[in-house]
């Protein structure tokens, strides 16, 4: 759309195109500032109001503290009664998480081998029906665990058993969609060829489809690795004793609305509990971002 | 041994029963009595406790909400009790109140609740209907003292059957606090009546601005200052037996009272209030700053607003207005604000029992566990708190304030989820009313149906 008929030469072309290159670049880059300033900022505020007392933290959006106290952090690492306190309650959840995260994995990937590349009687309504659990609401689920647990004596249980004991029977329905979903991209000629190698079926999946699938299974992992540490129902429900109990309930402690209390206290809580996930999500971030793209690539 | 106890009781439970139904209608004056000791029988393995001063080597279950200075009070007490009483093992469960109601339910729908539990008024009617589900306290008045509380409180804590589900540990209700230093620098004391606190109202717009309003009340706080308006007018409890007990006109003549307040400039509209973008008063900055200069809430709450205020104002509890409906009634209700219930699968109701008279009538227990549950109810309580210095004196002002002006006692129905909860009547009717949404007698048709469903009619 130029007003003049003025052949242009190569260079005089090329200079305009990197000139608008280069203002979209930064276009781009104010844009993503922008809005990445926006996402990051009630975290870095909440590391911020750690250091604030409640006054303060209600007053206004500053990041930075006016009167820094440390008293957040004193009052953080208090224990409750000598039976429980954060370091404690972090050991419980990674008994908790860790184990449902490992069972988690086989049981999901087992289950979604199964659907994926086995035909047998009955797939076509078992399978629909495994995916309507999708969009069962835990609420409504509460009250028929809590009784069946509790008919099997597992509620209060010392070992976590109604919370660690469901994922060995690939109940997050959602992590068998993602790994069926990646299986159907997986070329169902290595699985041939591994046969023709002479790998029974077991051997094919841990030898051939474990490996292809490893991006999509770090992310089940990770999913459930989060899901399960910020669980706050289930440890209400089935723990009952105080030094049981997981940092997702531990934070919330304090927080008894008609008294009052000391934000700042369960923002440290909350910092100290979020970091191991944080870590984990840092080390791992690369397959991470992988599975989930590439679990989405093909439905 | 347990299991030949058990199997006694069940089996004089079924003789008890066979010998009832073989009496057939004849007797049906004497009949309930036997009755329910029939079924407290068949739950409990024991009828009623005999204080022997013995007690069995056990472990029984305690669970309650809070906040952190309330879980470190009681788990010292629950400490100081076990080494009182060796062999008696306390288990604890203790968590915010977020959620626990629900979960709680679930325990005492399925029977795994914890032998001794903090209860909401509430919870009698919503999980103990039938009166199954908490211990007639009755059957351990041996241990338990129950005449150190009144029979008056006691009273709201009973069940279907008549016998008493909980005892109280505190009674709790509201009056108005007020932000001194405002009315200093408006030139006026603060209000103890009606026209006092209308005339601040106009004084503050005039030397202060428009910004400033002698009251701040939210949804809930008008439907209880109205409440308050009414009972002092009208000389009735709002709900009564479970009923609503006043007229549609008479509700909007409440509403129409709120209203005028509104007009008086004695409070800010929903709107203003709404425009603040505070999740509660205490943390609404128009509050901290003295803008706002009065709240009416809990006699327990005081504290949380007190330390909100900006440094170097001077927060002072209030009377409950007199003459508010031209008499001279305050029109005041109060209610249990927490009690203690013990579950009737408890297979040792009686140390249960000895734990609740250690924590609630107890020296040395209701000294340790101070006023973290509010003033105490009980008569031994409260003596050996005050002795101890354990109560704070703006709660201590304010809960004797409420309590001298209390003439009625407030129906658990009142504050039910589908009036007071975040989508409930009073929400909708308050807030409607003042956002102009509709006019008073179209609020009070919908306030009178809310309220009317809400009682169960």
């Amino acid at each position: 759309m130029t007003n003049s008929n003025k052949p242009r030469t190569a260079e005089e072309i090329n200079a305009e195109v990197i000139r608008k290159r280069r203002i979209q670049t930064i276009v781009r880059y104010v844009v993503l500032i922008i809005v990445g300033i926006f996402m990051v900022y009630p975290l870095v505020w909440m590391v911020g109001a750690t250091f604030k007392d409640n006054n303060e933290i209600f007053a206004g959006l500053n990041i930075l503290p006016m009167h820094p106290t440390l008293e957040g952090y004193r009052n953080a690492v208090k224990s409750y009664g000598g039976d429980i306190n954060i370091w404690k309650a972090l050991i419980n959840t990674f008994t908790i998480v860790i184990p449902k995260v490992i069972f988690t994995v086989i049981s999901a990937t087992i289950t979604a081998y199964g659907f994926g590349r086995f035909e047998f009687t009955g797939k076509k309504i078992l399978y629909p029906i495994m995916i309507s659990t999708l969009f069962l609401p835990q609420v409504v689920l509460n009250v028929p665990q809590y009784i069946l647990y509790n008919k099997l004596g597992w509620v209060g249980s010392p070992l976590y058993l109604p919370l660690i004991v469901p994922s060995l029977f690939a109940c997050d329905t959602y992590f068998i969609f993602m790994l069926v979903q990646f299986l159907h991209n997986v070329p169902r000629e290595l699985e041939e060829a591994a046969k023709i190698d002479g790998c029974n079926v077991v051997q094919t999946l841990v030898q051939v489809i474990v490996p292809m699938l490893m991006p999509a299974i770090v992310s089940c992992a990770l999913f459930q690795f989060m899901w399960s540490s910020n669980d706050f129902m289930g440890p209400l429900l089935y723990v009952n004793t105080p030094a049981k109990y997981p940092a997702s309930y531990f934070v919330k402690l304090s927080m008894d609305s008609d008294a009052g209390f000391s934000w700042n206290r369960v923002l440290a809580t909350s910092l100290i509990s979020i970091m191991p996930s944080i870590i984990i999500f840092f080390a791992a971030q690369d397959q991470f971002v992988e599975g989930i793209s590439a679990g989405g690539v093909k439905g | 041994m347990k299991n030949v106890k058990r199997f006694l009781s069940l089996g004089i439970a079924a003789a008890m029963t066979l010998s009832l139904a073989a009496c057939g209608g004849s007797s049906s004056s004497s009949s309930s009595a036997p009755a329910d000791a029939s079924t407290a029988a068949a739950t409990t393995d024991v009828g009623t406790i005999e204080n022997d001063g013995n007690y069995d080597e056990c472990t029984i279950k305690f669970s309650w909400w809070g906040g952190d200075s309330r879980h470190e009070a009681t788990q010292q007490a629950v400490k100081a009790f076990m080494e009182k009483y060796p062999g008696i093992t306390v288990e604890v469960n203790f968590g915010a109140w977020s959620d626990w109601e629900a979960a709680r339910a679930l325990e005492f729908q399925s029977g795994t609740a914890a032998d001794v539990n903090q209860i909401n008024q509430s919870w009698i009617n919503e999980f103990d209907s039938d009166g199954s589900v908490f211990l007639d306290l009755n059957q351990v008045s041996a241990v338990l003292d129950l005449t150190q509380w009144s029979e008056d409180s006691l009273a709201q804590l009973k069940d279907v059957k008549g016998g008493i589900a909980g005892v109280p540990v505190a009674m709790t209700g509201r009056t108005l606090y007020w932000d001194k230093t405002t009315f200093d620098d408006a030139g006026i004391a603060v209000p103890t009546t009606l026209e006092e606190l209308r005339a601040a109202g106009k004084t503050f717009q005039e030397k202060l601005g428009d910004e400033y309003y002698p009251l701040a009340l939210g949804e809930f706080d008008r439907a209880i200052f109205m409440t308050f308006y009414l009972q002092a007018k009208y000389g009735k409890a709002i709900i009564e037996d479970g009923q609503l007990n006043m007229t549609e006109e008479e509700l909007k003549d409440g509403l129409d009272f709120i209203m005028s307040l509104e007009a008086d400039h004695v409070i800010p509209s929903i709107k203003t209030i709404d425009g603040d973008a505070a999740a509660s008063l205490d943390q609404n900055p128009k509050f901290i700053d003295g803008r706002y200069a009065g709240i009416l809430e809990w006699d327990s709450a005081p504290l949380k607003y007190k330390n909100a205020l900006a440094e170097g104002r001077e927060f002072v509890v209030g009377e409950e207005l007199k003459n508010l409906g031209g008499n001279d009634k305050t029109g005041v209700f109060t209610k249990v604000s927490l009690g203690f219930a013990i579950s009737t699968i408890s297979q040792h109701p009686k140390e249960a029992a000895m734990l609740i008279e250690y924590l609630c009538n107890d020296p040395e227990g209701s000294a340790i566990m101070g006023s973290e549950r509010g003033i105490p109810e009980s008569k031994a309580g409260y003596e050996a708190v005050e002795a101890a210095g354990g109560i704070d004196e703006t709660i201590a002002q304010a809960h004797d304030i409420v309590m001298a002006a209390s003439e009625y006692n407030e129906d658990p129905i009142f504050e039910s989820n589908d009036l007071k909860g975040s989508e409930g009547t009073y929400k909708y009717v308050f807030g409607g009313l003042s956002y102009g949404e509709f006019d008073s007698a179209e609020a009070a048709k919908e306030l009178y149906d809310g309220m009317s469903a809400a009682c169960g009619a």
